[in-house]
This record gives C-alpha cells, structure tokens and sequence, in this order.
C-alpha cells in the first residue's frame, strides 16, 4: 500500500498532537490553576498558530550541533588568548555589565518559560514555551563559561550570582525578571516573549553583538550567532502571542494594551544600560543608542504597532516620553555610574577628546548643552586630584529601582519626581510611566526590595560603604572605581608592553 | 536565465532568476513561507531540498548546520538556484488547491464591449484548447510592443472554459491598458499564460461569505459566485460591489437576475461618489463603510474575499478585522512589484495582508 508522504507541518502534528487531552480524575480547572485569574479569556487553544514547527528530537540535534561550534571556538578564544586581542581592557566593562545584568536574567526566562509551558494549556503554546525556557538555560551556561573565561584576567565578574540578588544597580534587571516571573503566565508571555524578546530585543541584542564584533570580543560574537537562530523563534513566538489573544476574545484588548504600555515602559527604562553601555563603554563605537533606537523602536516598532492598529492596539503609552529620552538616558546613566564608581563592580572614566567630538555630533541636540560641559568639568576636577565622588545614597524609583537622576520630559535640567501615597506610606517615582505601572498594581510594588532601603534598614552589612561592599563580595579598590590605575588596565599595559618588546 | 522552481506540498511551479532567492521569487508568486531575519541567520525560512542543485550562499553555520546541509536543507532567504530544483516548505496545505498546471495559450480575440465608461470587456477564445482554472485564478496576458506581462483576474466560472473574460479598466497613462483600449480589436491574436494565484474558494470550510470588491476587482467574485451557485453552495452569499458613481457600475442586471433565483445570494452596489441628489435608492459610501453598516460591524463566522484596489483592500481588512474577523478568513490577492515590496516596512505580523 502507498501512503502519501506527510508534510513538514503533519508530521509536527503527529509528533504533538494529544498533548492537550482533557484530566478524568482531577478537573482541568484544578491541574491549571493559573490561567484565569488574569482575565484573559481562551475560547479555543486549537487556534494557536504554532510558529515554529520543530520537534523535541531534530531540536536536541540541532543544539547539539550548535553547541559543539560554539564551544569550539570558545576553546580557541581561549587557547588563543583571545582577550589580549580586544580593542582595549575598557570594552570588558560593558562585558561585565552585560554578564552580570544579564545571564541570570536568562534563568529567570528560564524559569518563567518553564511556569508558563506547565501552566497554559494550549499544546502548541506548552512546547513552544518549552523549547524556548531550555533555549534560555543553554544561553546561561554559555554565558557562564564566557564570564569563566574572562574572570581568569579581569575584575568584578567572580561573585556575579551573589552579587545579583544584592548589589543596588543589578536590582534593575532583577526586579523586571521578578515582577514578570511573579505575574500570572499570560502577562509574562506578553512581558517576555513580546515585549523583551520581541518588541525590545533587536535593542540589546543587536548593538551589543556589533559592539562585540567591532572590538574584537569574537567569543562574544560566536555566542551571539548561536543564540541568533533561537531569538527568531523566540521572536515569533512573542508574535504568536500577542495575535492569539487579541483574536480569542475581545475583552482580552484592554488587558493585553495595560501589559504592552508597562512592559515598554519597563525595558525602556532597563535598556537605559545598554544605552550606556553603547554610548559610553565601547572603545569602538558601532552606532549611537539615538540612532539604534530611531532604528529599531520608531521605525520597526513603528510598522509593528502600524500592524497591531487593526487589532486595536495602541502604541505603548509613554513612547514618545521615551524617544524623547533617547537623546539623554545614555548620559544621565553614565553620569550615575561615574559618580557612584566606588559601589559598582566595574570600572568608569570621563570620555576622552575624541570620544567627546563623538558624542556631540551624534547628539546635536543635547549633549553640547546639558552634557559635555559637565563631563568637561569632572575631568578637570580629577586632573586637579578632586575627583568626584557622590557620598550620599541615592533616593531609587520603587519601580525600575533606578536612582532617579532623570529629568522632566521636556526640561533637561530639572530632575522629575513623582510619587504616590499607598496605606499611608509615600512611594516615590522617577517618572509617569514608573508612576503609573505602581498605581495599577500598589500591593505588588510596595513590597519592592529597595538595594538603598535595605543599607539603611540596616539590612546589607553595616552602615559604611565598605561593610557594604563586603556584604556584596565586591573586592573593594579592584572591582571597583576608574579604569585608570585598576588592575584591569595595569594586566592591559602588560600584555601590551610585551607585545610591544616582542615586535621589538 | 532562469530555472523552475517546483514548490512542494503545493505542487506549485514558479519562474526563478539566476540571482534571486528562492523566498524572493515564492513571496513575489504570493506564496508565503516562513521567514523572519532575511539574510540567512535565524532558520526561520528552512526547506528541503528534494532535487536539483542549490547554493547556500551567506546562510550562516548556525542557522543552517553541518548536518542539516547534508540532509538537503536551505535557507530559503540565502538559497539561489544553480539547476531546476524541487523544495518542500512549511506550507499549510490548502485542501480546496487544486494542481493545475501553469501553460501558455494563444487566443483569439472574440469581441471587446464597453462596461462602463472606462471599463472594457474582453473575450479571449482560446485556440483549439481550454483552460483549467479555479475561481478567483488570474492570468498574465502579453501584449504586442508592452514590456513584461500584466496580470487580469478571470471573470467567467470554471464552467466556461474554452475562453477567458476580463474586465478592464483604462488607467490613464498605463501601457497595457491603453493598448487594450486603444488599439486590441476583435480577430486579434493574442498570447497568455495561467491560472496564477491562491485567491480562490474556500469550499471545504463552508458557511457564509463575503465578497466585498472594488471597481473591476468585482471580476473574480463573479467567477468564484457563479461558479459556487452552479454548484449549488446553499449557504448565504453576499456581494458589495462599489464603484465611484451610477455611471462606473456594471454588472448590475446579472446579478440582480442572479439573487431572484438563489435565494442565498445578497448582492449590494455601493456608490461611494454619486451626487446627492441623483435619484441612486442603493447604497452610498465605501465598501468597508456599507459592509460595517450591513454586519453592524460583527464578521465572526464570514470567510471574506475581498478584490480591488490596494487602499480599498486596507479599509476592508481594517472593518473585518476590528469586526473579529481576522487574516485566516480574509483572502485577497497581492500584486506586488518589486517596488512595493520596498515601499512599505512592513512587520511580521501577517503573512498574507
């Protein structure tokens, strides 16, 4: 007998279908108890588009593979040294804040991919969510075995799991994973896989892998590859979500509209360190975040939410407040970490000449007037050997835990304030968007663990900067303060130094 | 030089450039395959390739793996032909899609009579052949001194298969058209190739549908209504015709005639330009405004067709869409140059609107 061959898209049926059968001794409701208190409303799983049709089995093939070459040329960046090959020992600071910020991050999507593939009920949904919470483990790890590598030569790298759930700055990204991995699975998969690895990702993905590639980090670049052909799926699964619940119901608009305007507004305010790191940490630059953002925000986002108009989806509130801003988050951002280098486990500097004339061109409207003569004038002090310190503990937004240093859309020179009263305590905010995302849900964000709080709830060590540095494993006059006369740069000058003598 | 791009589970067969890739060349066809990053570094756009010869081009090694090249996978967004080549893709199968093959045909110009003003109509009797369509299909037509081919919707059902009718409108200033217009008698000779295009019925979903057509674009809706009532679909069947004015419309007796013997079948021309005070007792307003007024704005359960000029197509899509119906139930057929494609950004949010 003859059987037609199956196509691509039958066979994955075949291979998934019967994932979703109806429990007999436990009723549904019970065995998911996690998909309705949202308000989200599902009337027919079946109609999940699944965007990715691959199979658990070609998908450990196909990683296997994958990790081979990446380990591969992780084993010869090392064999090679490829450290002293770099641009400069200043890019490893945007490394550091990259592995530091982020790879546990990918635990938590990790974790959250996990929670939501066990608690939807869609079967397409469940593998998707699957693949993807083991794609995220596989990034950790190969990120952990760069920080290995890196953390034989360099500061500040070596306690980053500790590090994460205590040190003031790491509380930013640690906080948007919480507050979406203690959401209910419907809005993290809009958090994360649309907002984070769809709307927001080309942002920090894209710049910080050219930002590798032009400054020789070519492990860095190796991983990026790898992770690429993930992020798509990723990509489209942030799509898929977002479509399938705008078409299952339309009571689910107005729910998924309040997830879209929070989440923008928080990966904004998240990806103000990548901007920081773009603008100010790359010894080569790739491009300004201005002009990343007007690329992949104004422009893509443009079209996307052009789209997403048919479902009756707004632009996420706020994001003209943010374009706004993307003329200067990058450089109050800095101005925070070189004022409070002394707490950070990496290092800082003042921009040099030619990183000066850099930053004023690609920001003409802003960084001559409210900027450069700030930068100009620190570097004086530290010539005169007053290099400035801020010893006072900033005040931090109880949302994005920020220290707030951002200005008044509109008026760069004044600081914005907000704040809210909540069962009579005040909460204060660094902006209408950290403000509003607090007001729609006060019981969650009062109970925020707030780095600066907690040093004077007496909660993190001791009452000085050090017995607070110690509590945070940071290896206090290494990891920490200006690049120029770190360790860091002194192993730098000594590898160039011999290979100086070499050519010699 | 070009080679034969066979594109399975479709059975379908396309023209490809030397130097195209084959998702370039599917997408021009409006055959959509999964893609994402366009330039070979995601995998989203993997086939098999089951014969001929490829090249990978700039497909990166982790989006396409050792192992995966040797078991016959491309990247679709990378991949230029070396040879005719057979690909199977991640396509939905369309259980209503028939194979037919694409062939050329000489015809005979039988007569061309004025609809409208402006809109001509064509019979082309095919030389000793007949033509195995479906409806809602097109054809491109070649004309004598106009570069390339231009492409017209079949106007008469599947039934009628020993010649094609098209409805053309004059567009000022357009080559094809005018030549049509202008010069195209009845005893011309005349080449053209087809059936193209996956805008026909879905018949095997059944329930009610709307066409919602513009200007000559109400050419296919009349194939696929007469043929759907030649075999006796019982379920309703709506059509929105609009044109600008009472002077633009055609096609008005036939498919008055047709709903006095179908009972389940709404026929509804719209005027969108006509003067306020003319005596026109119909509808006024767009297809999209008339159609949300007609469903008080609810499309859930419809399978739209929707044919016509591109803005006209947006405005419906918008109406069905925030009326719940979404991209599974709304069919329409791009036309789209290769400086189109480039015009708009577009997301990746739908595949085929």
């Amino acid at each position: 007998m003859s059987v037609k061959k199956l196509g691509l898209r039958q066979r994955y049926e075949h291979m998934t279908r019967g994932l979703d059968w109806e429990t007999s001794y436990q009723p549904m409701d019970k065995v998911f108890p996690y998909d309705q208190f949202e308000g989200i409303k599902i009337k027919d799983w079946s109609a999940w588009e699944d965007p990715f049709r691959l199979t658990m089995d070609s998908y450990w093939k196909f990683q296997a593979e994958k990790e081979r070459k990446l380990y591969a040329v992780l084993d010869s960046f090392a064999q090679n040294n490829g450290q002293t090959n770099i641009s400069d020992a200043r890019y490893i600071n945007a490394v550091k804040l990259f592995l530091t910020g982020i790879s546990p991050e990918e635990y938590q999507a990790h974790r959250g991919f996990a929670f939501a593939g066990r608690h939807l009920r869609g079967a397409g949904t469940r593998v998707a969510a699957q693949m993807q919470s083991i794609d995220e483990l596989r990034h950790l790890q190969t990120q952990v075995h760069t920080i290995s590598h890196y953390n034989k030569f360099f500061d500040g790298l070596g306690e980053f799991p500790h590090m994460h759930d205590r040190v003031w700055y790491l509380s930013v990204p640690k906080s948007f994973f919480d507050d979406a991995r203690s959401a209910g699975p419907f809005e993290f998969m809009i958090a994360i896989g649309f907002a984070f690895e769809y709307l927001l990702t080309n942002l920090l993905f894209v710049p910080f892998m050219s930002g590798a590639a032009y400054n020789g980090d070519m492990s860095t670049v190796t991983f990026g590859f790898s992770a690429q052909s993930d992020e798509s799926r990723h990509m489209t699964l942030g799509i898929e979500v977002i479509k399938f619940l705008l078409e299952q119901h339309p009571d689910n608009l107005p729910i998924v509209q309040k997830w879209v305007d929070k989440w923008f507004w928080r990966g904004h305010r998240l990806l103000g360190l990548v901007a920081m790191m773009m603008d100010y940490m790359l010894p080569k630059k790739v491009m300004s975040w201005k002009e990343a953002w007007d690329i992949y925000f104004v422009e893509a986002g443009g079209s996307l939410f052009q789209d997403l108009g048919r479902y009756g989806l707004k632009m996420p509130k706020y994001a003209d407040i943010a374009t706004e801003e993307a003329e200067h988050i990058s450089h109050q951002n800095w101005a925070v970490f070189y004022q409070y280098t002394h707490a950070a486990a990496f290092h800082t500097w003042m921009p040099d000449a030619e990183h000066l004339d850099w930053l004023s061109a690609k920001y003409p409207n802003t960084f001559d007037k409210y900027y450069r003569p700030r930068w100009e004038m620190w570097a004086k002090m530290e010539k005169e050997g007053k290099r400035f310190y801020n010893g006072a503990l900033p005040q931090l937004c109880q949302c994005c835990q920020i220290p707030m240093a951002y200005t008044e859309p509109g008026d760069p020179t004044t600081i914005c304030f907000r704040s809210s009263k909540y069962k009579d305590d005040t909460y204060h905010f660094c902006s209408d968007g950290c403000k509003d995302i607090f007001d729609a849900e006060p019981e969650k964000f009062s109970q925020a663990w707030l780095p600066v709080h907690q040093i004077f709830q007496g909660n993190c060590g001791g009452p000085t900067v050090p017995d607070v540095l110690n509590w945070y494993h940071l290896n206090n006059g290494v990891d920490n303060m200006d690049y120029v006369g770190s360790p860091d740069e002194k192993i730098w000058n000594e590898w160039h130094a011999e290979n100086t003598r070499k050519a010699v | 030089m070009t080679y034969q791009l066979v594109i399975e589970p479709l059975g379908e067969c396309i023209e490809v450039a030397e130097d195209q890739t084959i998702l370039d060349a599917c997408l021009r066809q409006g055959v959509y395959l999964p893609y994402a990053c366009g330039h070979g570094l995601c995998g989203t756009c993997k086939i098999s390739v089951l014969d001929g010869e490829i090249d990978h081009a700039d497909a990166s090694n982790f989006a396409l793996m050792d192992f995966e090249r040797s078991e016959g996978k491309t990247l679709a967004c990378t991949a230029r032909l070396k040879s005719d080549v057979t690909i199977e893709a991640d396509i939905e199968e369309e259980p209503d899609q028939r194979r037919i093959q694409i062939r050329d045909f000489t015809a005979t110009v039988e007569r061309v009579e004025n609809l409208t003003h402006d809109v001509k109509s064509l019979r082309l009797r095919l030389d000793e052949q007949t033509i195995d369509f479906q409806a809602g299909q097109y054809i491109n037509l070649t004309l004598p001194g106009v570069e390339g081919t231009r492409a017209f919707s079949i106007a008469n059902p599947p039934q009628e298969s020993d010649y094609v009718d098209l409805q053309i409108r004059l567009l000022p200033g357009g080559k094809g058209t005018s030549y049509i217009h202008q010069t195209l008698k009845a005893g011309d000779k005349i080449t053209l190739s087809g059936p193209y295009g996956r805008c026909f019925v879905r018949k095997s979903r059944g329930g009610p549908l709307l066409f919602l057509a513009g200007g000559t674009g109400v050419s296919s809706p009349r194939a696929m209504i007469l043929d759907l009532l030649a075999e006796g679909y019982a379920e309703p069947i709506s059509l929105i015709h609009g044109v600008r004015t009472r002077a633009d419309l055609y096609g008005e007796a036939e498919f008055t005639a047709l709903t006095k013997v179908h009972p389940n079948f709404r026929y509804i021309p719209a005027l969108s330009s006509e003067p306020e005070t003319s005596d026109w007792s119909g509808e006024r307003g767009f297809v999209h405004d008339v159609s949300e007024r007609l469903y008080d704005g609810l499309f859930e359960g419809l399978t739209a067709y929707l044919c016509g000029p591109p803005p006209m197509i947006e405005a419906c899509v918008n109406t069905l869409m925030r009326g719940r119906l979404f991209e599974k139930h709304i069919l329409t057929e791009r036309f789209l140059t290769a400086n189109d494609a480039k015009k708009t950004a577009k997301s990746p949010l739908f595949k085929t609107l």
